[in-house]
């Protein structure tokens, strides 16, 4: 028997089950087979839980307990003892996952401990240095969170916080150097005035101990006659008081011991993010502007000729995207639903405009009913459509990703928070109520697998093409359709068989109790080789009556494996699905597609196009060597002169007649007016010029006294 | 951030200098004296580096060169006999902002401030050491130091002096930490700014021996060297200090050798016949210790007095109430 028997083809087509031979899909008691083995995380080391790390700085924000562990047990020392530890410590693995599974939320250390008083009541050596072990390999504190519809907005609150804080230190050590400068600045004026240098000043300066040796009013009217008003020009206090002031009343960043609350930046939509953004526009002007005076101030740079001008002119448009970086970004966390169209509007303009926002948006029913009846499932259309829109800016750092894969999305997730820009993160978190029975954290990655929900980033500032911005790479086996799972079972002969099995959008699906209808149980007695897996028949499209049903293997609650074909209606779905995984794959290069051959292209091109250019322009003009110094070929002999650049700045020559030689400006010596002095004196500079490099030349007049003996004494230097 | 905004407004008021602006008080050496052909060329490294004045400083201790601050227009410490360096020292680590030169007499350096000079190369700090070395004290009247040639007759020696001269490139380029060590000759001013040039620029501790000649107590000692350029032995090296064409023509006698070979420096350094002129070592990977020790703790007015009480407590003696 391998064809369909009719009902089942009549079931395929219209979506008809004929109760007698075809059973409906019970989706509490079925499970697809590829998921069966998941059912108790508890049990499996995966990502979850996760540690919201504190105080990370520039590392790792968040890490999988599981990789925690890991890191500690890498590190013990001796074989031995590392299979205890190792014992020891996955256990309390599976305990603090268990407990956080039922609910359970603390923090790291603590976790540990409750796990530890579990694993073991009672006391042991062993044991307890191994947990102690564990605490101080991990040394790490932070929320244990698990994998839930909270999650997505707790790990990505958490980043941006990390993130935020990052920025809070930096800007607290600049502000805090920047202001002891300026109040330096202030204080030295004071030292050195008037004021500063009256009596009781100066009592105070000496202390207690000696203050009686000294007559401090006496003190102040001997140095009153050399103490200025003031040695700050009025406009330069006013511009240092007026920039502390900015300084310390910003509310852009908490700063110890400021009177001032500082702004919120996190919002729960993004009008409000909008409004408070455009509020604060000219305080943050305000306060880039002072830093910037500051800076200059601090080093002594600031020229008022130069500067006021450019200070004057620094409002708003002064704030481009960098300036705008060392602000905290604004984060918006919004659930899928609340996307209205005002909500709509004010999202796609923070990201148009490039404001510093970072929005989460949380996708929690992935298949919901369909949109304006196009009978289509939605497959979270709303945050996709987003997701797609932002990607077609180009210039938004783009995360979308199913909860489930957040750890292995880490990079991408703080690169995003750190970029300067715009990042929209998209988020399915597998939190559905029309899923019942199945862990957040596997309907999360079933909907991954089934490319229903496909985890994809955008770095805007990762290349020069899509292909390098642009990865696919968290999916599971990407270059497939759908990645292949094993499944091992033991048929009625009591054989072990080992099949490898597609887990589609049909399977996917399957667990959702809205669309049941679109699939038919098939009891075992009917099962036949007309049954295929729908990836193998998906390319038909059905003219007349097909010989081959697309079915999906599931197990039941006895954990027997169940056949259950599906409807024709859900096979264009997972048409569709797959056609949008295609043209992701595209994007990423991954498919051949057009990005692919552009950069392979691209390649050999560049280098071509480099040699015509070289031969257009003419044989090189070679530039001279920088002729810094002067020619040393003698010139005519009769005139005097000095090989300068050889001149060792001796003073002797100068000595001799500072109008006849002089320094250049590199306080080399040269002959600057040979008729102010007379012959004997360039003879006598040629005999003390230690490195012999005055040359005296000629004598212009015949008269002066002596010649023939200075001409003999000059002839060494001719 | 707001540094990148600084640093565009910086270049935006970058200024000119001329060498007057480094011209500090007139310079009271002997008409003759090397030390004004350093005096020249750093006066010129100032002005072509851009040097702020108010950002830079000279230190030096005490002797004929050791006047070199006052003759600059910028910062300067003129401290204590052989005390140079340690103070340059300290300046650098509290105002890690200024541009740090020493100005060093061989008796200054290698006589009583000996020891300060190999632990100041060990510590690798970035400053640029300038050791005038005319093997003599030249202040106090013509007494040997020990870089004087043996036999030189001084106030000290009237017999001439006993032992060998010390060899301060050999003794820089044996210490651990070594980082940068050069020599010049005051007389070709074109490699002497060359050379300063390159020192400025290493970062770390660097050390010139300038060979500075003393008309005024031993007006001879470098006549054969003066007068002989063959005896001088300049080291060329793409990592080296260029050589221009003119100078190529007068000196003659070159030797390739490469500033990163700290055997073959050694060698070099322990020649005696040439005057090598050039780079004999550089290694910028040599960590400098204001680096190791460097703290971001704001030095505000309370924690420095706090530290410095803490200190005082430990000596100070209470008067009797
Ligand atoms: C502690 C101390 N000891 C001795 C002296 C005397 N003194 C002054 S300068 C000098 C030697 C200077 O020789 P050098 O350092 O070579 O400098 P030059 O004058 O040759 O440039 C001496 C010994 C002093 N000033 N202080
Ligand atoms: S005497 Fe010779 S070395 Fe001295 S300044 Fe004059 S030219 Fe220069
Ligand atoms: S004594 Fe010697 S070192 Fe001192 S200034 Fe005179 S020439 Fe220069
Ligand atoms: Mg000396």
């Amino acid at each position: 028997m391998n064809m369909p028997s009719e009902a089942q083809v009549t079931f395929f087509l219209t979506g008809r089950r004929a109760a007698q031979e075809l059973e409906a899909l019970d989706t509490v008691r079925l499970r697809p087979a590829a998921l069966a083995a998941y059912l108790d995380l508890t049990r499996l080391r995966h990502d979850f839980p996760v540690v919201l790390i504190e105080d990370a700085g520039e590392g790792a924000a968040f890490a999988a307990l599981s990789a925690l562990v890991d890191g500690v047990l890498e590190s013990a020392p001796g074989a031995g003892e590392q299979t205890r530890l190792r014992a020891h410590a996955l256990r309390i693995e599976r305990e603090i996952r268990t407990l956080v599974a039922n609910g359970a939320s603390d923090r790291l250390p603590a976790l540990i401990d409750s796990a530890a008083a579990r694993v073991a009541p009672l006391p042991d050596r062993a044991f307890a240095e191994s947990v102690q072990r564990l605490r101080e390999g991990m040394a790490r504190d932070g929320l244990v969170v698990d994998c839930n519809a909270a999650l997505p907005r707790r790990l990505l609150g958490h980043v941006w916080r990390s993130v935020a804080r990052v920025k809070g230190e930096a800007f607290r050590a600049e502000a805090e150097r920047l202001m002891h400068g300026l109040d330096a600045i202030l204080r030295a004026d004071h030292a050195q005035s008037r004021r500063g240098r009256a009596a009781t000043e100066l009592r105070a300066a000496i202390g207690t101990a000696h203050a009686e040796a000294f007559d401090f009013e006496r003190m102040a009217q001997l140095l009153a006659p050399v103490s200025a008003e003031s040695t700050l020009s009025p406009a330069r206090r006013a511009r240092i008081e007026s920039v502390l002031t900015v300084l310390r009343g910003q509310r852009f960043f908490a700063l110890p011991g400021s009177a001032v609350e500082p702004y919120a930046f996190e919002f729960e939509d993004c009008a409000s993010a909008l409004s408070a953004f455009r509020a604060r526009l000219p305080e943050m002007a305000a306060l880039a502007r002072a830093l910037a005076v500051a800076a200059l101030e601090v080093e002594g740079e600031y020229r008022e000729a130069r500067h006021d001008a450019v200070f004057a002119d620094f409002d708003l448009t002064g704030m481009d995207a960098e300036a705008l970086a060392q602000f905290p970004d604004l984060l918006v966390c919004l659930n899928e639903k609340a996307l209205h169209t005002p909500e709509n509007q004010a999202l796609g303009e923070m990201l148009e405009s490039g404001l510093p926002v970072k929005v989460l948006v949380q996708t929690d029913d992935l298949l919901e009913a369909p949109l304006a009846g196009s009978g289509h499932l939605a497959m979270g259309s709303r945050g996709r459509q987003l997701a797609s829109m932002a990607l077609g800016l180009n210039e938004v750092y783009v995360v979308q990703s199913a909860s489930s894969n957040l750890v292995a999305m880490r990079e991408h997730v703080e690169r995003a928070m750190r970029y300067v820009g715009p990042a929209l993160f998209s988020v399915y978190s597998g939190a559905s109520e029309h899923i019942g029975g199945l862990p957040v954290y596997l309907v999360a990655a079933a909907a991954m697998d089934a490319r229903a929900f496909p985890a994809f980033s955008y770095d805007p500032a990762a290349g020069g093409d899509w292909a390098s911005r642009f990865s696919l790479e968290t999916n599971t086996q990407l270059e497939r359709d759908w990645p292949l799972h094993r499944l091992e079972y033991e048929d009625s002969e009591q054989q072990r068989v080992v099949e490898e099995i597609g887990f589609t959008l049909a399977d996917f699906v399957a667990c959702d109790t809205r669309y049941a209808r679109h699939y038919a149980q098939v009891p075992r007695e009917k099962w036949n080789g007309g049954m295929v897996a729908l990836e193998s028949c998906i390319a038909e499209t059905a003219r007349g009556l097909p010989e081959r049903l697309p079915s999906l293997v599931m197990v039941d609650a006895e954990n027997r494996l169940q056949r259950v074909i599906v409807d024709d209606k859900l096979v264009r779905e997972a048409r569709r699905c797959r056609e949008m995984w295609h043209s992701l794959q595209e994007l990423a290069g991954a498919r051949g597609g057009q990005a692919a051959r552009a950069k392979a292209q691209s390649a050999p091109v560049e280098p071509q196009a480099a040699p015509p250019a070289a031969e257009a322009s003419p044989p090189a003009q070679m530039p001279a060597p920088a002729a810094a110094e002067a020619p040393t070929s003698a010139p005519p002999s009769d005139e005097p002169y000095i090989e300068t650049p050889r001149c060792s700045s001796c003073n002797e020559c100068i000595q001799i007649n500072p109008r006849m030689f002089a320094y250049d400006a590199n306080q080399q010596a040269r002959i600057v007016d040979a008729s102010a002095g007379t012959y004997r004196e360039l003879v006598e500079a040629a005999e003390n010029c230690q490195v012999a490099i005055i040359h005296p030349g000629k004598p212009k007049n015949p008269k002066e006294p002596d010649l023939e003996e200075l001409l003999k004494r000059a002839e060494p230097f001719l | 951030m707001t540094t990148m905004a600084t640093e565009c407004l910086l270049q935006l008021c970058e200024e000119r200098h001329e060498i007057e602006d480094y011209q500090g008080g007139v310079p009271r050496w002997c008409t003759g004296c090397g030390d004004n052909a350093i005096l020249a060329a750093v006066q010129r490294l100032c002005r072509d580096e851009g040097l702020h004045p108010e950002k830079t400083v000279f230190v030096s201790g005490i002797g004929c060169s050791s006047r070199f601050p006052h003759y600059m227009r910028t910062y300067g410490f003129h401290g204590i006999h052989g005390r140079a360096l340690p103070v340059a020292e300290g300046i650098r680590l509290a105002r890690p902002d200024l541009k740090v030169f020493v100005n060093t007499g061989d008796g200054d350096c290698c006589s009583i401030g000996a020891a300060h000079w190999i632990h100041a190369i060990r510590y690798n700090m970035n400053m640029t050491v300038f050791l005038h070395d005319n093997q003599i004290y030249g202040l106090t009247k013509m007494q040997a130091s020990p870089t004087s040639p043996r036999g030189t007759k001084s106030n000290t020696t009237p017999r001439g002096s006993y032992l060998e001269a010390l060899q301060p490139l050999s003794v820089t380029l044996g210490v651990q930490n070594v980082s940068f060590v050069a020599q010049a000759v005051d007389w070709i001013p074109e490699m002497l700014y060359d050379i300063v040039k390159a020192a400025y620029h290493h970062r770390g501790f660097s050390f010139i021996r300038i060979v500075q000649r003393c008309p005024e107590w031993l007006p001879k000692v470098w006549d054969p060297w003066l007068h002989d350029p063959s005896r001088i032995q300049v080291l060329t090296h793409e990592d080296g200090v260029p050589v221009s064409e003119s100078l190529a023509k007068v000196y003659r006698n070159r030797l390739e050798h490469d500033p990163a070979n700290l055997n073959r420096a050694r060698e070099i350094a322990a020649d005696t016949d040439n005057i090598p002129v050039g780079i004999l070592y550089r290694n910028p990977e040599v960590p400098c210790y204001e680096d190791l020790r460097a703290s971001t703790r704001l030095r505000t007015t309370d924690y420095v007095k706090a530290g410095l009480e803490t200190e005082f407590d430990k000596f100070t003696i209470w008067p009797q109430a």
